[in-house]
């Protein structure tokens, strides 16, 4: 086990390292220049070769790209992140002010995706092309294709037009207020989770269609079990392998759905802080939020990789 | 004088000279206020800002204006995001009046007097004005805050330097009088006018020694303005307090701001207004502004921009587009109503030519309306287009142009529509390339590029400002890199005449050039779209120019 979780560790790592170095590098040769968003069109315009060299050195940006990328590397492990070009905030002040939010958002929605997608996966599949799993399929398909951000869009104005409500538009943490925070999260939570509870549906009930024609689950059914308890303790836990590996790829289309359904709820989340930093090329934001997303999506493969090794004993003596 | 602190006291009697004096003088007045069209032109030195009588004080006005600013240096600044937030800690030498967001009014100068050649402008300054640190304000401020905005140090680019480019020395007479001397006089709306901006707010000579002279990470350095601050949450809000111990006493009449920042033209905005979250909203979209307008005990406005929204040609690049019947041909092919009702739910816009279609010395609309190039029926202008590139012998149109477009929607919407009108009208190819602004900046100031669309800033409606920013030979916005000796002739005549009548003149001869010869070809001008609860009295911007002059707050009050 030990052996199998260094060798996960080490990809984990190689591949973070890599992605540092991409998203870096990409970064820099990308066209656009941060200038403009400091000075504004008119200034940028006015700007003489002199004023660019001194405000590029201000900014660190003169410097040899190995010497920058090595400063990174270094402000990372100090945990500083370093600093916004624009307004000198600290991009570690940033995660620790809009992380949580943006946290909130990703969990609630993981939670909703699972509640959702697995019983109508499971009805599904025990119905198959019943009524009900038609009306399950055609609902997962539907959820699947609507981008989250045009629904997210479609929520706030029904709300807005039907109930006069809003969203409260400035941060709220759950310990500070958690009723006022969950208005803030329930919105793009709901909106993510479904479409993520689509593609669950959608695993599970191919997995137990799978699952329930094997030998095993037959042995059960002729036991004279009841048809609840064959799902739940013999089809279900050998049914459910896939769908904890899709949910790990999943977190990834909920991190990176979520830059766009913030912007459509306004929640002043990380995937706002992004979009805005993208805006203004704000590239020490954009590398060190690309990394902070890149992280948690590679920490929560490993765990998954991880809780396969627990589930399923082949794989830890593979 | 309610304020006598701050100004000299004045005789209270009146004997039958002054009467005579100040009859004549108000005659006089009346007789030249007749003749002004337009606020623009007026200044008005004993019109300081007083609270409305009927004013109630306190309460918290909750105000919500564009994206969090990209640094605090407004000097060096040319957006909204700063200007927004910041302008209410600080005040300027003058202003415009929040009344009608024109008439230049005092601000820490209390009074001004121009020399008769109008080379020297000095200004006497308020006694008893303190920085929001404590520390009292004199002439020593204001020159240091001139002389980093005409003369910026290394490193620093301020895009107001160029309105004060005739001003050779800024001279401390006493601590509350100060002279600005003019290499060449200029005309007193457009100095004036300058010093009315919103954007030269009076900073501490301290603050600007003790950084460097760059303020850009600099967050919360004293101004003498009427809100101090409190604090900031990035990207979120902007909270400041009443000022205490501001000069104009009485003023300000709300005990809190909040000021939100979120995007302009953002659902976010209008549904932070819709649902009351915000009491005023500036930079509507179209959609939630007319669902304000709709509502009760909401008012609406909507007002002009000191933006234009345009189209340039490459003149250097590419050959074809160095000939001016091309460019022409090119600007009489617009359909300009259909192009302003393309982008009707997306931004409000007018028609216009090559000057502010609403200042007083540009073609009149209705005139404009005659133009080809600017009438409805479309076809007399395309047969002109077409005649002109068959002079210019492109009868068969150009091929594979780079159209390059500011990744805005309302530039997409008119690239689309203006690639269709190009080609239908004048056989003319071109390849849509979007990119963000900040690419799209790097682009037209390096040429890369044959077609090109977006929007560019003035600080002034005053003609000159335009004529030397968009147009001039080294123009700083001159992206097509155009040329034309008999405009700049003229342009430079604009900038020196002092008579308004023999300047208007000037400005109309301009405007035939550019018809003919066109540096850039206008697309549309923008308005802003405002909205406000009721309940918030005393800012109503609908006659206002730009949203970057009048953003104080200090007379709005709450009921």
């Amino acid at each position: 086990m030990r052996k199998y979780l260094a060798r996960r560790a080490l990809y984990a790592a190689i591949t973070l390292f890599g992605v540092s170095l991409s998203v870096f590098v990409v970064l820099r040769v990308l066209p656009g220049d941060p200038l403009v968003a400091i000075l504004g069109a008119e200034g940028h315009a006015q700007m003489k070769p002199d004023d660019r060299a001194r405000i590029m050195a201000d900014l660190g940006l003169s410097d040899p790209l190995p010497l920058q990328y090595v400063r990174w590397l270094g402000d990372i492990a100090a945990g500083r992140l370093g600093k916004s070009f624009f307004r000198g905030d600290t991009v570690a002040e940033q995660i620790l002010h809009r992380g949580p939010i943006s946290a909130e958002i990703g969990v609630l929605a993981l939670i909703v995706s699972w509640l959702v997608g697995l019983p109508v996966g499971i009805l599904s599949a025990f119905r198959p092309n019943s009524m009900p799993d038609g009306l399950a399929r055609a609902l997962s398909v539907l959820f699947i294709a609507i981008p989250g951000f045009w629904l997210g869009m479609l929520i706030v104005l029904a709300l807005l037009f039907w109930f006069g409500y809003k969203a409260p538009i400035l941060i709220v943490h759950f310990w500070q207020s958690p009723w006022q925070n969950l208005q803030i999260v329930a919105g793009p939570a709901m909106v993510l989770g479904l479409a993520q509870g689509a593609y669950i549906a959608r695993m599970s009930r191919s997995c137990l269609l799978e699952v329930i024609g094997e030998d095993f689950v037959r042995t059960a059914r002729a036991k004279g079990l009841r048809e609840w308890l064959v799902v739940m303790r013999h089809a279900l836990p050998n049914a459910l392998l896939p769908v904890i590996t899709i949910s790990g790829v999943l977190l990834g289309f909920v991190l990176g759905g979520s830059v766009a359904v913030e912007q459509a709820f306004g929640v002043p989340g990380l995937g706002r802080a992004l979009v805005t930093a993208v805006i203004e090329r704000d590239i020490i934001v954009v590398q060190n939020l690309v990394l902070l997303y890149a992280v948690i999506f590679v920490g929560v493969n490993v765990l998954v990789d991880l809780s396969y090794a627990w589930l399923d004993p082949r794989i830890r003596y593979g | 004088m309610s304020n006598p602190t701050n100004e000299p006291k004045r005789p209270s009697g009146v004997d039958r000279r002054t009467f005579l004096k100040r009859a004549g003088t108000v005659g006089a007045g009346a007789v030249v206020a007749s003749r002004i069209h337009r606020p623009g032109a007026a200044a008005a030195q004993d019109a300081t800002v007083r609270p409305d009588p009927a004013a109630k004080r306190g309460g918290t006005l909750r105000y919500a204006v564009h994206n969090a600013p990209a640094h605090f240096d407004v000097h060096q600044s040319g957006t909204v995001a700063n200007i927004g937030p910041q302008s209410p800690m600080y005040d300027t030498l003058l202003r415009r009046s929040p009344k009608d967001g024109q008439t230049i009014i005092p601000d820490l100068a209390w009074k001004w007097e121009i020399s008769p050649d109008g080379k020297r402008y000095t200004f006497h300054l308020r006694k008893g004005v303190k920085f929001h640190d404590g520390a009292d304000f004199t002439a020593d401020d204001v020159k240091a805050t001139y002389d980093r905005i005409v003369h910026p140090p290394k490193g620093v680019v301020i895009p107001r330097t160029p309105l004060f480019s005739t001003v050779g020395d800024i001279v401390v007479l006493d601590p509350h009088r100060i002279e600005f001397r003019l290499t060449e006089a200029r005309p007193k709306a457009f100095m004036l006018g300058s010093f009315a901006s919103g954007w030269n707010i009076i900073v501490r000579k301290k603050t600007l020694e003790d950084n460097q002279f760059n303020l850009r990470q600099v967050m919360n350095y004293p101004g003498t303005g009427p809100f101090r601050h409190v604090s900031r949450k990035d990207k979120e809000v902007w909270i400041q307090e009443r000022n205490p111990d501001y000069w104009n006493k009485g003023l300000p009449l709300v005990d809190k701001l909040e000021i939100y920042h979120m995007m302009p033209f953002s659902p976010e905005l209008g549904s932070s207004f819709l649902s009351g979250k915000v009491d005023y909203a500036r930079l509507l979209d179209p959609v939630s502004w007319r669902k304000a307008k709709e509502m009760q005990g909401v008012t609406a406005a909507a007002f002009n921009q000191s933006v234009i929204q345009a189209f340039w040609t490459n003149t250097v690049k590419n050959k074809a587009l160095a000939d001016a019947r091309v460019r022409r041909a090119i600007h009489l092919a617009m359909d300009r109503p259909t192009l302003v009702e393309v982008v009707k739910d997306t931004a409000p816009m007018q028609v216009g030519g090559f000057v502010y279609p609403f200042h007083e010395m540009s073609t009149p609309r209705a005139e404009l309306e005659k133009k080809l190039g600017y009438q409805k029926d479309i076809k007399p202008a395309v047969q002109e287009a077409r005649r002109l590139m068959k002079e210019a012998g492109y009868a068969n149109g150009i091929r594979n142009l780079d159209f390059v477009v500011r990744d805005i929607a309302t530039f997409k919407l008119w690239a689309v529509a203006i690639q269709a009108m190009l080609k239908e009208h004048l056989n003319i190819d071109s390849n849509l390339r979007v990119v963000q602004t900040s690419v799209w900046f790097d682009e037209a100031q390096a040429g890369n590029f044959d077609l090109a669309i977006s929007a560019i800033v003035s600080t002034l409606m005053d003609p000159s400002d335009i004529f030397s920013a968009w147009y001039g030979k080294d123009g700083p916005q001159n992206y097509s890199r155009w040329t034309n000796p008999a405009f700049h002739d003229v342009a430079s005549q604009v900038e020196r005449e002092l008579d308004d009548n023999r300047r208007k003149a000037l400005v109309r001869k301009a405007e035939d050039i550019l018809e003919q010869d066109p540096p850039l070809i206008p697309v549309a001008y923008e308005q802003i779209y405002d909205a406000w609860y009721n309940k918030v009295h005393g800012q109503n911007p609908s006659t206002f120019f730009g949203i970057y002059d009048v953003v104080r707050w200090d007379p709005v009050w709450l009921s």
